[in-house]
Parts: structure tokens; sequence; C-alpha cells
């Protein structure tokens, strides 16, 4: 089955999308494998640990332009004004809330889970040694990139 | 006025609360921002507090954390505590309203989901 037809590639996607709708105002798309539009390698990332019932890492990575005209948006301020700090906050609590509502809507109602704390970094996202699920989307032809990394997502995607 | 106690370490957070808040007209309420549980109980035992809204993954003291501390002060135990929290699910909200948490809102939060968990609050 290809990827993008699994449960959990779905779940993914529509999290990602109610994430940025709801808090961002902006519209995810798939991102077509012939556009193909790369993160600059001077992006901002941010990672999750997933500690139960699975172990795994969400991380995401955001063009650092993209990034700054929603915080700046966000919080109703001129660009010029943005924080490092208002970016950081902003891409983390992107990334906490789209990864409850992935694992909300991956698990069952009765199955409780557990997330880590965030982690922000520039730069280009850190390789994972372990196999990886990727969704390459788009906010209005800006590249959004989610990876999912740790076993428990592989074989949830079988 | 109504004093009310946000405790996320999420900026970004916190000000889509008090965003959420203004617009089901409790702007005039007087906001204290904490950054996590023990600074949000420090909040709440230095004035009487009407309502404590609190996010459930935070560092140094924990959303459940709090929570049990709350509902074990004779002090504050009769005080709303509402948690959002992007950790929710069915299983988790129980566990929570075992625990005496009035309501609990999955993040991202909206002004509809707050006006509906806080609507015996906004009556008074």
């Amino acid at each position: 089955m290809p990827h993008q037809d699994t449960p959990i590639y779905k779940a993914m996607f529509e999290a990602v999308r109610e994430t940025f709708e709801n808090m961002a105002f902006v519209e995810v798309a798939e991102q077509s494998e012939e556009i193909g539009i790369e993160i600059p390698t001077d992006g901002d990332w941010v990672s999750i640990l997933i500690h139960n019932p699975l172990q795994g890492e969400l991380q995401l990575a955001l063009p650092k332009n993209l990034l700054t005209t929603m915080t700046a948006d966000m919080f109703s301020i001129d660009i010029a004004d943005v924080e490092e700090i208002q970016r950081q906050d902003i891409i983390s609590e992107i990334l906490n809330t789209l990864a409850g509502l992935f694992m909300t809507k991956l698990l069952p109602d009765d199955q409780s889970y557990q997330l880590g704390l965030p982690v922000y970094g520039e730069g280009p996202i850190p390789e994972n040694e372990e196999e990886s699920l990727v969704w390459n989307l788009q906010i209005e032809g800006s590249p959004l990139l989610l990876v999912a990394n740790g076993v428990g997502f592989i074989s949830e995607s079988n | 006025m109504k004093r009310i106690v946000i405790a996320d370490d999420s900026a970004t957070a916190r000000m889509f609360i008090k965003r959420c808040l203004d617009i089901i007209g409790l702007g005039d309420a007087e906001i204290v921002e904490a950054e996590h549980g023990k600074e949000a109980l420090t909040a709440a035992k230095a004035a009487p507090t009407d309502l404590l809204l609190s996010d459930l993954n935070m560092p140094v003291m924990d959303g459940e954390t709090l929570l049990k501390w709350v509902k074990s002060s004779p002090k504050l135990m009769d005080m709303p505590v509402v948690i959002i929290t992007s950790a929710g699910n069915p299983a988790k909200e129980q566990e929570l309203l075992k625990l005496g948490a009035l309501k609990v809102i999955n993040k991202p939060v909206s002004p509809p989901m707050l006006m509906d968990a806080l609507a015996m609050f906004l009556d008074d």
C-alpha cells in the first residue's frame, strides 16, 4: 500500500491541517513529488518524543521566512518585531498540538499516551538512524516537513 | 472582577487562551500567567482565584500534579480547574475528571470550546 493511502499518513495529514488552520489560519496541502520544494538549510525545526504507548519521535521543519510571517500574524505584530523566542515558542506549540491530535486520531479512544516536551533547533533537521516516515507538505508554496521516527510508527504504516 | 490563572509553558498557548477569554466576555478579568504548575500554585495561593486554566504537559510541575495539589489543599480545593491539553483523549479525560478537574479541553483551544467548558462559571 503506498504510504499516502495508510491510516497513519491520513491521521498525520489531518492533524497537521487542523492545527495550522486553527492556530495560524493557513491552509496546508500535500506537496506533489514533481514540485519537490525543499526546506532551506537555515530553517527552524522542533522535535518531540512520544513515550507511551509506543516509543517514537516527531520532527517538524519550516523555512525561517514562513515561520516569521506566521509568528507576526499570530502575535499581531510587524515582521521586523518578531523575536527569536516567539518563533521558537510558536513552532514548539504547533508541534505539541499536532502531536496530540495525531496520537488521538491514531490510537483507540481508551488508549492514553504520553508526550515529551518540544526541543527546538536551527539548520537542517537532525537525521535519525531509525527508519522514518516522511510527510512533504506545503503552506502557500512554502515547504513543511514532518518526520516520524521509531519502530512503532513504521509498523503502523504497514 | 474575576481572577484567572493560566498555566502553560508556551507563551503562544497563553496568548491564545487570553484571546479566547476576551472573546467570550472575560476580557476584563485579572489574568495571571504562569509557566508551570508550581508557579501557578503560588499565584493561586497569593490571592483569591476564581478559575485555573492549566496545560497538562509542563516542566517543573505538570498539570496533573498541579490538579492534585489544588484538590488536596483546603484553601484551593473549591477553585474550578480546567485542563487544556494536547495530550488528552477519553481515557485521560476520565482520569482527570476523577481527580477533580471541571473540564478537559483539547488543543487547539477555540472560543466556543472555552465557552462550553466555562458555561457554569460564566453564569455566576
